[in-house]
């Protein structure tokens, strides 16, 4: 009998690996693949791959996450504030689903404020108060979930300048987000088969060349 | 062994099943296909998305049954078993909507929406405090909005032919009294209520929600905002007084107080004025909100506005221009409200509210005086009940308490003490039932019973809305509306009857990005309205009165047209009249104008760092009673003109300065005229034009912000 139970648990284990090995797998073609949708069609079918994979699976976040990020992207792909509010609600709602898996997550605390932030420029007149400090203050909660978040640290610094241009100029303290952003990415080791998020790296240079001139 | 055989088959009978392929077509009830919805076998990552033509095809290894899931926003999901017998299925799938708020009609007949949440609005919370000539005053900005009148002596809002008396103001559901900070004879008196303290308001011309009572004509329904989201302190220093603000955030609770003090005396020294002031407006005012969290859906809120306000001046005699008449007005005032709300269940939801008020008003001059004292107690249960997306129903009661006390003294130091004591009970149910997301019904009924007059009203309230087109809709309303006279009336006779208005609304609304247009037509009959031939004398009171209002509201809103330009026209046409007071028949009341204009406009300047602000008012000739002429009511008085302008300078992310000049052409604008009670021994009466107290009123403020977080500003605080 307990040579039994013993064989049950090892096929059991062997079948999560399998499972695993397929999570991995699916999530290796879906993540490039929303990254690199270029029209509204293909990002659809790419956000929709990452749900299924998301309601499949009891207990991964990270396609949840990765939904929000496509879904973000449809945003900037819309024209209509409607539109542009649809999917960001849907991003929301995605990152909900993700923090029931994880929650008080850095990772998915950071992409909330980056939806507050794309939130606020549909109509940066309205919603500037409101949405300006409901971004600051995901990316500031973020930080302090995990100091070590670079994409928090770039998100900071993007709305530190956006707010500083807004109010006629200086740089609000983002060069100084950047640079820490920049540090973060870099002491990090690469692991491309790894599904945790790593961009942020290419914007944040980006970002140190066109706003931290001098 | 054997369970590991099991086991093991298990496995391979996973991998070894044959291959299916589902394929199908996915529309909407019109018929249409639908784009990007997400097809899927439950609990696989086996799928696939509709393209352009609404189609699919999914290949599954899974075999025995499945059930196939289609998935897209703003639709119910669609389920099916499948039995897969066959190694190739075709689906034909129709989804059916949600009806949910961004999609679905809206019944916005009578009603100006303005809020920071909901995204179908004509104005937002932001352009109260924006519009020019507004002064930061919520009244003051709804007056730019058409079914509005410009009565500039009060600075109340008269809706569609009614007093200022018949819009009542409501905060999280419960009433308010006294809404109005006291101000000199014949000068407009501010909302007490400050717009930064609201995220939402509705500002219904008529035909509003059954939940709603004892206003004739309109309800504004003030929502205020719920846990702040930063600590910081705000300091403002302005040409009329200073204050200071502080708000504290902790994880579910969140404190926000702030103390103002007003003295005019500094602006009156500098700036003539045709008041001859003694003691300038003086005012100390403290508002306080606590917010808290209760559970995951639970929100308590807890409002506080106190103040106490003095001015003294001398008003000139009408016939003796020369004799001083020393006038005082005083007032103390208290205000508190709580309102809780939670969700029971996915079904039903709960708000319980209760309103507290306290008010001493005095006025006196040469002798003369008069005292009231008002104390006002709200309670009140609402339950939510959703039946289905397309159904919902809501229901309560409600006690409005309400103790007047008045005490006159005439010249001689006779004094009349009156008062009364009024205990409103009120029942109300409504539904709200969407047929599709084009078709939306409310009916509701109110019951009202008044304590003083003793008899049951039944109110029903109806309206209905259908989407016409992408972007616009038609909407009606019908429903009666009571309302206790006015406490003079009251004091003089208990039981005096409740006046009552019909309103019938038909409205067109079309709202595109950036752009909308509104046009509305209404009828409103009044009845039992009080009727006298001696104001003090109750045995000549009758409660036959009756009246009408009818017109035609428009309204643009173009905020694309013109770069960083976001202007609105606004246009009322009124004709109204009443048989009720001491009128010897139906006439035109002096409060009542035909014609309202309005055009506001505002321009974000990035170069100058400043937000500018322009608005023209105009209202056509108002009536009022020449005592030297035959004719009731037929003086006429010349139109109203009113050019307004501010500015807001972001001078950083801290500091904001703000400057307005009201009047900028400094119209002499004449609101109607006094006369003396006896006429003189030539038999004339003599007569003083109502003006505005001075020709511009100019304000300059400095608004200071501090906050942990330096990147905040009080921005669109402007």
């Amino acid at each position: 009998m307990k040579k039994t139970v013993l064989t049950v648990i090892g096929v059991l284990c062997a079948a999560m690996l399998f499972a695993n090995g397929q999570f991995e797998k699916a999530m290796a073609k879906s993540i490039p693949a929303m990254y690199s949708a270029s029209d509204r069609e293909t990002l659809i079918g790419a956000v929709n791959q990452l749900t299924r994979i998301g309601d499949a699976e009891a207990n991964r976040w990270e396609p949840y996450y990765y939904a929000a990020f496509g879904y973000i992207r449809l945003m900037t792909m819309s024209e209509s504030n409607e539109d542009k509010d649809k999917y960001l609600d849907q991003a929301l709602a995605a990152i909900e689903k993700g923090e029931t898996i994880k929650p008080n997550d850095s990772e998915l605390e950071s992409m909330r404020g980056y939806v507050h932030m794309m939130r606020l420029t549909v109509d940066p007149a309205t919603r500037g108060m409101q949405y300006s400090g409901l971004a600051f203050g995901s990316f500031q909660k973020a930080i302090s979930l995990n100091p070590k978040n670079g994409r928090a640290h770039f998100l900071l610094g993007r709305m530190q300048f956006g707010s500083a241009q807004f109010m006629g100029g200086g740089d609000g303290g983002a060069c100084e987000s950047f640079a820490k952003a920049k540090a973060i990415f870099e002491s990090e080791e690469k692991d491309e088969r790894s599904i945790a998020p790593s961009w942020g790296l290419n914007g944040t240079l980006e970002a140190i060349k066109e706003m931290c001139k001098g | 062994m054997k369970a590991l055989f099991l086991s093991l088959l298990t496995l391979i009978s996973l991998q070894s099943a044959g291959q299916i392929t589902i394929g199908g077509f996915i529309r909407e009830k019109s018929g249409e296909p639908l784009l990007g919805v997400n097809v899927f076998i439950e609990g696989t990552y086996d799928g696939a998305t509709t393209d352009i033509n609404g189609e699919f095809s999914i290949t599954t290894e899974v075999s025995d049954s499945v059930v196939l899931v289609a998935s897209f926003i703003g639709f119910h999901d669609y389920k099916v078993l499948l039995d897969n017998e066959r190694n190739n299925i075709q689906l034909n799938i129709q989804l059916k909507e949600k009806i949910n708020k961004l999609n679905a009609v809206v019944i916005t007949a009578g009603s100006f929406d303005a809020s920071d949440e909901s995204k179908q609005v004509v104005l937002n919370s932001l352009d109260i405090v924006t519009t020019a000539g507004s002064s930061a005053d919520i009244p003051g900005a709804l007056n730019t909005l058409p079914g509005t009148q410009t009565v500039g002596e009060t600075g109340r809002l008269f809706v569609r032919g009614g007093e200022g008396r018949e819009t009542k103001t409501f905060i999280d559901g419960m009433i308010v009294h006294n809404e109005y900070s006291p101000s000199a004879p014949n000068t407009p008196g501010r909302s007490r209520f400050s717009p930064f303290m609201f995220k939402g308001m509705s500002f219904s011309t008529g035909g509003y929600s059954a939940e709603y009572g004892q206003a004739l004509s309109s309800a504004l329904i003030l929502k205020s905002k719920d846990l702040a989201e930063l600590t910081r302190t705000d300091l403002s220093l302005m040409s009329v007084g200073a204050d200071v603000s502080h708000t504290s955030v902790w994880k579910n609770s969140s404190f926000a107080g702030k103390i103002q003090y007003t003295n005019l005396t500094p602006y009156f020294a500098l700036v003539n004025q045709n008041i001859n002031w003694d003691k300038a407006p003086t005012d100390y005012n403290g508002n306080f909100a606590y917010r808290l969290k209760t559970s995951k859906t639970g929100f308590l809120k807890i409002y506080s506005n106190m103040s106490t306000s003095e001015m003294d001046l001398y008003e000139r005699d009408i016939a003796n221009p020369e004799t001083l008449l020393p006038t005082q007005v005083t007032n103390d005032y208290l205000y508190f409200n709580t309102s809780f709300r939670e969700v029971l269940s996915d079904k039903w939801g709960i708000h319980v509210g209760t309103s507290f008020t306290e008010s001493n008003d005095f006025a006196s001059q040469a002798g003369q005086s008069r005292e009231e004292d008002i104390s006002g107690r709200h309670g009140k249960l609402v339950l939510d009940y959703i039946h289905s997306d397309q159904i919902t129903l809501k229901f309560g009661g409600e006690v409005l308490l309400r103790r007047g006390d008045e005490q006159l003294i005439n010249d001689l130091g006779q004094s009349l003490d009156s008062e009364f004591d009024e205990t409103i009970a009120a029942g109300f149910v409504e539904s709200e039932s969407y047929l599709s997301s084009s078709l939306a019904f409310k009916a509701g009924v109110r019951a009202e019973t008044n304590s003083l007059v003793g008899n049951t009203s039944i109110n029903p309230r109806l309206s209905a809305a259908y989407k016409v087109g992408e972007k616009s809709q038609v909407s009606l309303a019908y429903g009666t509306f009571r309302q206790a006279p006015s406490n003079n009336t009251i004091y003089r006779l208990n039981d005096a009857d409740q006046e009552l208005a019909r309103h019938y609304i038909a409205n067109y609304q079309w709202l595109g990005d950036g752009r909308s247009f509104r046009v509305e037509i209404y009828r409103k009959d009044y009845s039992n309205l009080t009727r006298f031939s001696d104001q003090y004398d109750p045995s000549t009171f009758s409660f036959d009165g009756d009246g009408f209002a009818e017109g035609l509201d428009l309204f643009w809103r173009d905020s694309r047209t013109f770069n960083n330009t976001d202007y609105w026209v606004s246009y009322s046409y009124l004709n109204s009249e009443r048989n009720y007071r001491d009128y010897p028949g139906a006439f035109r009341p002096p409060f009542v104008s035909t014609h309202n204009f309005s055009v506001v406009g505002k321009r974000f300047v990035q170069s100058i760092k400043s937000q500018l602000g322009l608005t023209y008012s105009f209202a056509s000739q108002r009536r009022y009673n020449d005592l030297n002429e035959e004719e009731f009511l037929g003086g006429k008085t010349p139109n109203f003109h009113d050019l307004s302008f501010n500015i807001s300078y972001l001078y950083s992310n801290q500091i904001i300065v703000h400057a307005m000049v009201n009047n900028v052409l400094g119209f002499d604008n004449i609101f109607g005229y006094e006369y003396t009670d006896r006429p003189d021994d030539a038999g004339v009466y003599a007569r003083r034009a109502i003006k505005q107290p001075a020709k511009r009123f100019l304000f300059l403020g400095v608004f200071f912000t501090l906050a942990k977080n330096k990147s905040i500003s009080q921005l669109p605080n402007l």
